[in-house]
């Protein structure tokens, strides 16, 4: 997703400020090269492919065998990654991390790609089962079970709509988003709220004003995550809309692929998501079509800020006693520092007590003696 | 008769807690497990409250009382097949899933947790294992139920269950477990159980076809890396697995313990994609659509990403870190005083095979190895137990695991350094139980306390 890592960079510059102030705050050393608030910009023209090599350091493989053939041995995590796991984690998005996931390059060549994650090489294991099972199994002989089908005759099974756009209906199905408003109002807004603000217990699909995703204090409030300011993609909108939605009867005739693309449209225009550079919105008789979901999917927001798992940061060594102060008690060595749960009225621990949280009634599911 | 030996016996029930504990204020020495606990009678002192400890429990005039006792042998039982399916004893009926019902507003998409503290041995019998619905529990019948396997594939097949039983089979010990496990903990510790920290998840053993069998038998084209399993429930589960994966180990299992899957764990079949997020392994498969791209579903994108502090979302977090936690004693339990102890638990990780087990009584500094006491399998729950004489002293437990890979499992502050109190998914780091001292106001008692 190197092409939406630019984006990234790009957004900071034109007035996301949020995001240069995070790469500061991360950083141990925030002056640190050309990081200039923003992340570092992987070179994905450099090794557009990645193929086979992904940027670990070359004697990666002879690393790992030293170590025994433990790819996330303490020792080998540190050869390759360095000691300062802050460090390592703002530079997560850098393709140099043996241990991101990450690999090809966008797709469509827009600028937020499908996103593809992947195992990393150094997982060495799983690559020779892998070839063992499958790339290098060359004696398989089929045993003919199961019966041959026309992809044709999947048509009703085959909802998957990719973040590519894969799936989705032609450009003749959809509606105006003020339609879409009230199939909305109709069928999504006695859980979701009429402007996407929440009801019943279910979380907001959309905040006025945002909270930003950024939590610097640990007594924070958890930050709101909502379609605008979380989702990466648009797509995945009404694809989970289609598939699951509403959730009492998902899926439904009535609404059919033009009221779910309505919906769709409706949702995306309250988190005000643009359709191009100029930030042009979605307004209430556009017609909302598969063609305009592209649009807004390359817009989304927060795209640029997904990286690939990218485990393990942590690298401890089994230390079995006068342990440094940061593997004891709260970091510092500290072991009065803790916090308990909330505790029952009379001030004792939450126990194996009725009053506990939560407790269902004893003897579900057994006979009746 | 039933009910007298329920008096009679120290079972976990309110009644017998009651009895147990009109027994004990009677005073004398007390046995358990034929174990004299003479340390336990001047546990009065200290506010012993027997009715908060599930832990058996008993007076010396219970057992004499038992002892005299010869109706269980006067009285005839049942017949057989009274009970065509076996059922737990009934005094066992507090082992049970439980929820909490304000984690989710509603109970189709929602959670129960596996009664860790009750099981015993790397096994989670079927009727406790955690269920995760997203879309409600549902009943299939499997005549009309179907897996396809299309998309980049020489040729798309459409299997009956009966198709998928007559291919080659293999059965594993696996644990699953949802990445929310302990989600409710980033911040502190809300809740005193070891159901409710780490019950998100069961470990069985799942019987089925490889996946890369199937595959095989399609025909997989060059260009498909990406593999989109969906489910029949009403979410239309569906999450996005890379070939390299689905090649190594995943399978399609009809069969868990032993027995077909039980619905709230998918029947007919279900993906198994082991160590892996449990929210991988769809439940009701009945497709799997080979691509050249992730789907992006709204299950790896909205949900299950890892909101970090800086505002960036960590995705496609496939494995299960290692783990461990100490089952006894545990919030559940109440010391019975100053004596022998054998700490037990269950550690795991989805590299592979847990390869140490070390435990500390004094919040990390110093470290006992312990000792694995069932069969080590790779992504599988392994056993561990370790004895120490409690001398009444607090104690600040936590168990560590160190994996095959070498991975050492962090402690929560780290954890939190890194990936901050918003991250939800993937809280592997450990846990603390704290022994309040014998002598304390709580003498005794076992309190999930977080650094």
């Amino acid at each position: 997703m190197f092409n939406s890592k630019k984006t990234l960079v790009a957004s900071a510059v034109s007035g996301a400020l949020l995001m240069s102030g995070v790469a500061i705050a991360m950083s141990d050393k925030p002056a640190e090269g050309a990081q200039t608030g923003a992340f570092v910009t992987p070179d994905a023209s450099a090794n557009p492919e990645l193929t086979g090599v992904r940027g670990y350091p070359e004697n990666w493989r002879e690393i790992v065998d030293a170590a025994d053939g433990r790819y996330l041995d303490a020792q080998v995590v540190r050869t390759i990654l360095g000691d300062n796991t802050r460090q390592r984690l703002v530079e997560k998005m850098d393709p140099t991390n043996p241990y991101s996931f990450e690999v090809h390059d966008s797709i469509d060549g827009g600028p937020h790609g499908n996103m593809q994650c992947k195992v990393p090489e150094a997982f060495v294991d799983v690559w020779e089962r892998a070839e063992a099972n499958y790339f290098n199994d060359t004696d398989f002989v089929a045993y003919g079970y199961g019966t041959p089908i026309a992809e044709e005759a999947l048509a009703v099974w085959s909802i998957h709509v990719d973040a590519s756009g894969n799936g989705l209906p032609s450009n003749d199905v959809g509606m105006n988003v003020l339609q879409g408003g009230d199939m909305y109002i109709q069928f999504c807004a006695v859980c979701h709220g009429e402007f996407g603000e929440g009801a019943r217990g279910y979380l907001p699909l959309s905040e006025g004003d945002p909270l930003p995703l950024v939590t610097s204090d640990f007594n924070d409030p958890a930050p709101i995550k909502t379609v605008g300011n979380y989702w990466p993609y648009a797509t995945t909108l009404f694809d989970y809309n289609r598939r699951a939605m509403p959730f009492w009867t998902p899926n439904m005739p009535a609404i059919g692929d033009a009221g779910y693309m309505g919906i769709t449209g409706y949702i995306l225009q309250m988190n005000d998501i643009p359709l191009d550079d100029q930030g042009t919105r979605i307004e209430d008789d556009d017609f909302f079509n598969a063609e305009m979901l592209m649009q807004a999917n390359k817009y989304m927001p927060n795209a640029g800020n997904f990286f690939c798992d990218h485990r393990p940061v942590i690298a401890n060594e089994r230390c079995m006693s006068d342990c440094p102060d940061y593997m004891v008690g709260d970091g510092t060595g500290d072991i009065t520092n803790y916090r308990t749960a909330f505790r029952l009225p009379d001030g004792t621990p939450q126990y194996n007590v009725e009053e506990r949280i939560g407790v269902d009634a004893p003897g579900v599911g057994h006979h009746g003696h | 008769m039933t009910d007298k030996v329920v008096e009679k016996v120290a079972v976990q029930t309110e009644e017998s807690r009651s009895q147990s504990r009109r027994a004990f204020l009677k005073g004398g020495a007390a046995v358990a497990g034929g174990v004299m606990f003479t340390q336990a009678a001047s546990a009065r002192e200290i506010q012993f409250d027997p009715k908060r400890a599930v832990a058996p429990y008993a007076g010396r005039e219970e057992i004499s009382t038992v002892l005299q006792d010869q109706s269980a042998r006067k009285a005839l039982g049942w017949g057989v097949r009274q009970y065509p399916y076996g059922m737990p004893s009934p005094f066992e009926k507090e082992v049970q899933r439980r929820t909490l019902e304000w984690l989710t507003p509603d109970s189709m998409a929602s959670i129960t947790m596996s009664p860790l503290q009750s099981l015993h041995g790397m096994i989670t019998p079927n009727g406790l294992h955690f269920e995760r619905y997203h879309g409600g529990g549902i009943n299939i019948n499997p005549d009309e139920h179907r897996l396809v396997i299309h998309g980049l594939v020489e040729r798309p097949l459409i299997f009956t269950m009966d198709d998928l039983k007559r291919f080659p089979s293999e059965s594993h010990v696996l644990f699953a477990e949802c990445p929310a496990n302990g989600a409710m903990e980033w911040k502190g510790v809300q809740l005193n159980s070891v159901q409710w920290t780490h019950g998100m998840m069961s470990c069985v053993e799942w019987t089925g076809v490889k996946l890369s069998t199937l595959l095989k038998e399609a025909g997989i084209r060059p260009e498909g890396t990406w593999l989109i399993p969906e489910g029949a429930d009403a979410s239309g589960m569906a999450r996005s697995v890379p070939v390299e994966l689905a090649m190594d180990d995943c399978m399609i299992a009809y069969a868990q313990n032993g027995e077909a899957l039980r619905p709230e764990n998918g029947y007919p079949i279900r993906l198994v994609v082991p160590g892996c997020e449990a929210n991988m392994w769809v439940k009701h498969l009945r497709r799997i659509q080979v691509t050249d791209k992730p789907l992006q579903h709204r299950e790896e994108t909205s949900k299950y990403t890892e909101l970090m502090p800086d505002g960036t979302v960590q995705n496609m977090s496939w494995y299960m870190e290692a783990n461990s936690v100490i089952t006894y004693p545990s919030p559940d339990f109440k010391m019975q005083g100053p004596g022998r102890y054998v700490a037990k638990g269950i550690a795991w990780s989805g590299r592979g095979k847990v390869d140490h087990v070390d435990i500390t009584f004094d919040g990390g500094r110093n470290w006992t190895e312990a000792k694995l006491t069932s069969a080590v399998l790779p992504k599988a729950w392994t056993r561990f137990e370790l004895e120490f004489d409690w001398d009444g002293s607090e104690l600040l437990m936590m168990s560590r695991t160190t994996d095959e890979t070498g991975y050492v499992q962090p402690n929560m502050p780290q954890m939190r350094e890194i990936e901050g109190t918003n991250n939800v998914y993937h809280r592997t780091a450990m846990v603390t139980w704290k022994i309040h001292a014998h002598n304390s106001e709580f003498g005794g008692m076992i309190e999930n306390v977080q650094f």
